[in-house]
Parts: C-alpha cells; sequence; structure tokens
C-alpha cells in the first residue's frame, strides 16, 4: 500500500486526507486537539480562499479555515482509497 | 428575594448571547473583567421568588486557554463552581462542542447543558434519546432553539428551581476521565501534596495542565517519573510508541473518543452541519474569480447606504439642535450661563446625536451580515489582504467603514474576536481619513495650490495610505512575541437572521454609544466651550461700543453694515487671542516650530480636536488682520506652499476627532491605551510632517521639482523600509513566531523558544 505523508497546508482542494501527527511543540497545536484536530480523524479541504491563504477544512461535521502557519502544524498521509 | 449566580458557558458561534437574550429580562450592566479589557454582560432572571444573576463568559473552544477573553473564563471557574453552570451546546455541531462539556465535567463540574439549535440539528436528520443522553451523562439537557425562544422556558425552570442542584458529580459520567487517566491524575495531585477529589477547579486543571505539558522543564522529578510511566503504560495498551511529551495529544483522543462512544450510544449525527445547497452557495459567494467582486460591490452598497441615507435623518437631528438653541437664546438672557447651556450642553448633546444615524444603519448591515453567516465568508476572502498590515479578515469592515466615519467604524471592531487584532484595528481606524477632514483637506489645498489642488491631494492620501501600512506592519512584528493566538475562522451554516435579534442589537449599539461615548464627547465639548470662552473680561484695545455709535450716524446703508461687520470681526479677533485657547497654543507653540508653524497655526490645531472643520474657521478669525480670504491672508503672511502643505499633512494625522476618541476609550475600556495611541498619533504626525518639510526643503533648493529627486526619495524610502525590516527581523528573530512545523526544523536554535529559522 503506497502511502504519502504531507502536511494538510498540500492537500489540494477537494482531497481527503487523515491527520498523522500534529506538531505539539507550536503553543497553536493545544487549540487544534482541542478542536478534534486528533490522529486518525478524516479531514477534507474544501477550498482556497481567493487570494490563496486561508483555506478551508472539513472535519468532524464542521468547517474551519486555517491560514497556512497553522495548517502546517498539521502533518497527514493520504491513503490511496480517499484521493478524492 | 435570594440572590443566585449562574454563568453562561460555551463555544464561540453557539448562540449563546441569543440564548442570554432569550433568558434574561434585562440587561444589568456591561462592564470589564478586572484586570483585562473583556466585555461582561450581567442579566437577571426575574421570577417571584428570587432574582437570579446570570453572568455572560466570553466564548471559548476550550478550557486551555489561548486568549485573554478564554483566561476570562477559566479563572471564572472556580466562582461558577459555587453557583450553577449554563453551557451552550450547539447540536448541529455536537462533537466539537461536547469538548468544553468535557473538560468542565472532568473538573468536576456539573454543567446544565442547553442544545442549541436543535431545529438545525434535526432538519439535518440528527436525532437524540434525551433521556439515555441525561443518564449517561449525568447531565440535564433541554433542547432550545435560542433564536425562536423554543425551549427556553423548560430551561428557565431548570435554572431557577430551588432544588439544590449538587456542582459536584455523584455518580461518574460517561464524559468524565477513565479510570486509567484518574488514578493517574491522584498520583499526579498527592505530588503537589493535594488531594485530586478536594482540590477545587481551577486547581485540578492546573495539575491537568502541568501533567500533560509539552516539555519536562519546569517539573519536579516525581512528576517526571508518573509521565514516563503512564506513557509507557499506555504505549503497551495501545502499542504504539507514545512520549511523555505527547500526552497532549493523548488526552485529545481520549476525550474525543467518550465522546463519540456517547453520541454513538444515544444520538443521530449528520455527517455534516453544512446542508448541500449551502455548500453550494458558499462556493458561488467564496468563489475565485466572482467572489471578491461581489463582496466588493456589498461594501459599496453598505458603505452608500450608511453614509448617504444617513444623511437626513443628520439634518433633521442638526436642524432641531440649532431650533432647541435658538429656542433657549430667546428664553435666556445674554450671560455666561446660556453660553455655556448653547455652545456647551447643546451642541455637545447634538455632537453625540449626530453619529446615532450612520451608526444604526451600519449596525444594521453588520447585524445582517454576522447573523446569516456571510461574515465569516467575507473574512475568509480578505484575510490574505489584511494580513499585510498585520490584521485579519474581519478588520476589513471597519477599516472601510472607517472613510466614512472613524466613530461607526471604531464600534463595528466588535466584529472581530481577538483582543489584539481589535486593539490593533481600534488604533489604525483613526488614520484612515474620514469624510469630515475631506472638505478640510479640499478647502486647504484650493487655497495653496489652486494649479492643481487634486494632485496635492493624492499626495497627501498616499503618505496617509504608507502610514498606516507602516504602523500596522511595526506593531504586528512589535507585539507579535507577545500574543500569539491562533488564526481560526469558522464556518458557520447560513441562517435567516429574525427581526428581534437585529433589533436587539441595534437597540444595543445606540444605547451603547450614546451612554459610554456620548459622555465623554460632551465632556470634551465643555472642555473646549471653557478655553474657548474664558477669561471672560478681556480689556479692549478701544472702545468698540463708541466706534459702533460713531458708525451708526454714517448715513449710506451699505457702507454702515460694512463697517460695522469688520468692526465685530476685529472685537472677535481681540477676544480670540487673549482667550485660554489662544495662551495655550502660544505655550506649545516652540514644540511646533520646527515644522514651520507660525503660532496662527498652532492655535488652529487645538479646536481641530473637536472637530476637523473647526481648524478652517479658527484659521479665518486668526488671519483677519491679513485679509479676510484666508488663502490671500496666509499668502500675506508669508506662509510659502511647502509649509501650507505640512500644515495639511499634519491636519490629516496629529489627533483624531474628540468623538473618535470617546469611542476609542470606551470600546478599548482603557484609557492607557486610548491616551498613548493619541500620542502615537502626534508622533507620527510630527515626524511624517518633518520628514516632509526636510525633503521639501531638499526639492525646493534644487531649482523646483525634478523628477530625478522625486525618484531618488522614493527609491530612499523603499531602502530605508527594506533595511528597517531587516533589523526588526534579526532583534525579534522573527520567522521564529509565526513559523510552523518547529519539532522537525532543521536550524532549529537554542535562542528561539520552541521555533526555528524557515
Amino acid at each position: 500500500m503506497v502511502r504519502t505523508t504531507i502536511c494538510l497546508a498540500d492537500l489540494p482542494e477537494g482531497h481527503t486526507a487523515t491527520i498523522r501527527d500534529i506538531d505539539v511543540d507550536s503553543p497553536t497545536a493545544q487549540r487544534l486537539l482541542d478542536l478534534g484536530f486528533i490522529p486518525g480523524t478524516k479531514i477534507r479541504a474544501i477550498k482556497k480562499a481567493p487570494m490563496g491563504d486561508p483555506t478551508t477544512f472539513e472535519i468532524r461535521g464542521y468547517q474551519m479555515g486555517l491560514r497556512r502557519s497553522e495548517s502546517e502544524l498539521i502533518d497527514i498521509e493520504i491513503k490511496p482509497n480517499e484521493k478524492q | 428575594m435570594k440572590n443566585n449566580k449562574i454563568f453562561l458557558i460555551g463555544n464561540p458561534n453557539s448562540g449563546k448571547t441569543s440564548l442570554f437574550n432569550a433568558i434574561t429580562g434585562e440587561r444589568l450592566h456591561v462592564g470589564n473583567w478586572p484586570g483585562v479589557t473583556v466585555q461582561k454582560i450581567e442579566g437577571v432572571i426575574r421570577s417571584p421568588e428570587k432574582c437570579t444573576v446570570l453572568t455572560d463568559l466570553p466564548g471559548t473552544y476550550s478550557l486551555s486557554p489561548a486568549t485573554p477573553e478564554e483566561k476570562v473564563v477559566l479563572e471564572s471557574i472556580d466562582e461558577a463552581s459555587k453557583g450553577k453552570i449554563l453551557n451552550v451546546v450547539d447540536i448541529s455541531n455536537f462533537e466539537r462542542n461536547l469538548l468544553l462539556t468535557t473538560q468542565l465535567v472532568e473538573l468536576g463540574l456539573k454543567p446544565i447543558l442547553s442544545l442549541n439549535c436543535y431545529d438545525l440539528f434535526t432538519k439535518n436528520g440528527g436525532s437524540i434519546n434525551l433521556q439515555r443522553f441525561a443518564a449517561l451523562t449525568q447531565l440535564n439537557a433541554y433542547p432550545t432553539v435560542a433564536r425562536t425562544g423554543t425551549g427556553v422556558n423548560a430551561l428557565i425552570d431548570c435554572l431557577i428551581s430551588e432544588e439544590k442542584e449538587p456542582s459536584i458529580c455523584k455518580n461518574p459520567s460517561s464524559l468524565d476521565f477513565s479510570e486509567k487517566w484518574k488514578t493517574v491524575l491522584i498520583k499526579c495531585a498527592k505530588s503537589f501534596n493535594i488531594d485530586w477529589a478536594e482540590a477545587s477547579p481551577l486547581k485540578k486543571h492546573e495539575i491537568l495542565s502541568k501533567f500533560i505539558s509539552t516539555s519536562d522543564n519546569n517539573l519536579s522529578e516525581e512528576l517526571i517519573k508518573i509521565r514516563n510511566d503512564f506513557a509507557q503504560e499506555i504505549s503497551e495498551e495501545s502499542k504504539r510508541t507514545i512520549k511523555p511529551t505527547n500526552l497532549a495529544c493523548e488526552l485529545a483522543m481520549d476525550r474525543y473518543s467518550r465522546i463519540e462512544k456517547l453520541l454513538a450510544a444515544t444520538a443521530t449525527v449528520p455527517e455534516k452541519n453544512l446542508p448541500k445547497w449551502q455548500e453550494k452557495l458558499d462556493s458561488l459567494l467564496t468563489h475565485r474569480i466572482m467572489g471578491l467582486p461581489m463582496f466588493l460591490a456589498l461594501m459599496i452598497f453598505i458603505f452608500w447606504t450608511t453614509f448617504s441615507l444617513g444623511e437626513p435623518p443628520m439634518g433633521w437631528i442638526e436642524s432641531g439642535i440649532d431650533f432647541l438653541a435658538n429656542f433657549a437664546e430667546s428664553k435666556l438672557s445674554e450671560g455666561l450661563l446660556s453660553d455655556l447651556i448653547i455652545n456647551g450642553i447643546i451642541h455637545g448633546v447634538g455632537g453625540v446625536l449626530v453619529f446615532v444615524p450612520n451608526i444604526l444603519i451600519l449596525f444594521f448591515w453588520i447585524a445582517l451580515l454576522e447573523d446569516s453567516g456571510y461574515m465569516s465568508r467575507a473574512a475568509f476572502m480578505m484575510d490574505r489582504l489584511m494580513k499585510a498590515i498585520g490584521l485579519q479578515g474581519r478588520a476589513f469592515i471597519p477599516m472601510i467603514m472607517g472613510l466614512g466615519c472613524n466613530v461607526p467604524a471604531i464600534m463595528a471592531t466588535r466584529i472581530i474576536d481577538s483582543k489584539f487584532q481589535r486593539f490593533l484595528t481600534i488604533l489604525l481606524i483613526p488614520l484612515v481619513s474620514c469624510a469630515a477632514r475631506l472638505p478640510v483637506l479640499v478647502l486647504l489645498c484650493g487655497t495653496f495650490f489652486p494649479n492643481n489642488p487634486s494632485l496635492w491631494m493624492f499626495l497627501l492620501f498616499s503618505v496617509n495610505i504608507a502610514v498606516i501600512l507602516l504602523l500596522g506592519h511595526f506593531s504586528n512584528v512589535i507585539f507579535k512575541a507577545v500574543e500569539n493566538s491562533p488564526f481560526l475562522l469558522e464556518m458557520p451554516p447560513y441562517r435567516l437572521p429574525t427581526f428581534k435579534s437585529v433589533l436587539d442589537t441595534l437597540k444595543e449599539k445606540a444605547w451603547h454609544f450614546i451612554e459610554k461615548a456620548g459622555t465623554v464627547i460632551l465632556a470634551g465639548t465643555i472642555i473646549i466651550w471653557v478655553l474657548s470662552s474664558f477669561p471672560r473680561d478681556i480689556p479692549l484695545s478701544f472702545d468698540y461700543e463708541n466706534e459702533k455709535t460713531l458708525i451708526m450716524s454714517v448715513n449710506d446703508e451699505t457702507e454702515r453694515q460694512k463697517a460695522l461687520e469688520s468692526l465685530d470681526s476685529k472685537r472677535e479677533l481681540e477676544y480670540m487671542e487673549n482667550r485660554y485657547m489662544a495662551k495655550l497654543g502660544k505655550a506649545i507653540h516652540p514644540i511646533m516650530e520646527p515644522l514651520g508653524f507660525t503660532w496662527r497655526e498652532t492655535v488652529s490645531l487645538i479646536p481641530g480636536f473637536l472637530a476637523k472643520e473647526s481648524v478652517v474657521s479658527t484659521l479665518t478669525v486668526l488671519y483677519l488682520p491679513f485679509s479676510s480670504d484666508l488663502g490671500e491672508a496666509m499668502t500675506k503672511s508669508g506662509i510659502t506652499p511647502l509649509s501650507a502643505f505640512v500644515f495639511m499633512l499634519f491636519t490629516l494625522l496629529y489627533i483624531p476627532c474628540l468623538a473618535t476618541f470617546g469611542v476609542m476609550w470606551r470600546e478599548s475600556g482603557s484609557l492607557k491605551f486610548t491616551v498613548s495611541s493619541l500620542f502615537i498619533y502626534f508622533i507620527i504626525a510630527y515626524l511624517a510632517s518633518f520628514i516632509a518639510l526636510k525633503v521639501g526643503e531638499l526639492m525646493q533648493t534644487a531649482d523646483g521639482i525634478a523628477l530625478e529627486n522625486i525618484l531618488i526619495v522614493i527609491c530612499s524610502i523603499i531602502a530605508a523600509w527594506y533595511l528597517i525590516n531587516i533589523t526588526i527581523s534579526s532583534i525579534s528573530g522573527k520567522m521564529c513566531n509565526s513559523c510552523s512545523a518547529c519539532s522537525g526544523c532543521p536550524s532549529k536554535t537554542e535562542n528561539c523558544k520552541g521555533g526555528c529559522h524557515k
């Protein structure tokens, strides 16, 4: 099985992935964890803003916009069966 | 009557404020929490037997505080545990909203749940077995729809019921820690010599955050050992390697698994809170190409309605005030008292009321945008642009409104949720040139540069924009290290705004403005009045009354009128020169001298604080000895176009008007912030004017304004900008704060706390 690990900021629009890890050293991490950005959770990039940043993501049934500086903290893996 | 306290706690956007309005019959007061400038709203629930006070705590996603607002919530927990806690849970976003509930339960609290937005939940296909839910969580839960008031009565009955609801859990709730975590936390508390079961909620939170902290620094050896053992224990159990520094992540996973288990047992939760048609609407409204033009068109419409539909009522208020002033004048005998009433109080009150139409119209639109959910989409689209001046997307609307009038614009900063961002926006708005400053500039530019006034106006505005960019940029770089709240922008579902909620907002805003800012504006008006009408007895250089009778004997009607007019203005000038205002102006004149200002210009800046228009009228009087035409007079008195330009630049930037000052003070809740902002504006205006003067002088010595000189100036400004940037980033170790992916960074250094250079 081919698994690719990238950071959430690089997830293309419309694609779904699974959160693998969060950089807990960052002060923002605790907040992201509390919001449900935890390993094993499915996340979908919905769309980028007209000027390229921020991006809205769908997670746990709600939508949250994150700037690149936040979404870079999150490592994801795209499993082959969830490409779209 | 007994007095009880209830604390309202919940996620941002969970409908907390609507529920607050639906529950409370009256608002007690809006104030600040001690020490921080975060709004505190209290209301009363009236019932025959007693009077219950409901305190609305700021919205928070969790109890681990990231912003000053959220710190307030955490610090209120101990007090709240003595009374009742009402936890608003947006059931249409169930899992995430239950995290806060879980945290409350973990700390031994027993909140009453309001499952809000219940209509949306059922409409999306959700259902819940309330009895099971209550039995498993050991919490009272009431489905409510705060916007329409459905279910609120049952909730109120529970809130005011006499039966002493134990705030401390008796039976284990399914949301509480599992045995494994509880055991380790009891051990952990023991290492601090604290009994976990007896500890206050705040103390428990403290122990818990120590236990899950991401580094071993500042921890006792005993605690480090407990952490290591526990990490090993759960590693073995889950067959993954878990580092003791990663316990925060484990706890979050544990919490969400508890929530998921609970929901699986009690409810069917819709897959997403945004129905399909809303997603379609979203992709249209935030479309890559179409989104921005649509938003801008909407902004232009809002701007136009706010400031042109606001004009007629403003005119009515003005004529009403004039009528009142005339009425008072006719009834009162001329004297100090009537002068105070007419010029001080009546015009002061008028100066307050005149802003109300603008505020009402603007907030009508803002309430619609906010309630409908479009505001978050607008912020989403504008965020990248506003980031350039260190602000976030929500700051766009207040900044643009500043072009019309700074007063409603500063009030509109309420839509910004982060305190730091709000203060920065409040700081920048007064630098946005409002509509009232335009006539002053038009008049001055027309006077001094009759050939091409628009070019000079354009230059003035360019300098203005540059100043805003610079100030925003620097404040952000300087304060970034202090404030590091994450940027999170939730996209709420679209909703139809209700008439009642819009009306509530309008009522609150108008009243808040009149009550809070109005008093400051009125007081300021009276102070300026005192400065400009005392001392009363001014020795005149010659007998005007005598002169008047002499003139009266002249036969020619037009000549007599003319002579009388010139005599009157002469007398006015003499009065003005001797009043405190002129004395104050002369006293501070040495400070202004390096800018090439005469004392007359310095004096005119003082009433300019009341309203910028007064600068021109004061100048006209002061320059009477030279000519009755201001432009001619100033040229005659030896003022060059250059010093006139510098004066205009200074007028544009130096200090916001009194009303803006009042609103800044009241909206920020901090006099220190407001006064230091005034100093900042003054210093900026001074520096900008000084630079303009020196640059202008340089260009004048080089035979008029040559193109290459302008180019040199522009290049040096860019170079200076670049240099300052480099200096600041080297001092503050920039790229450390906002940078992510820290742990994996190869160039991570000691002196950048937890950050890296990327």
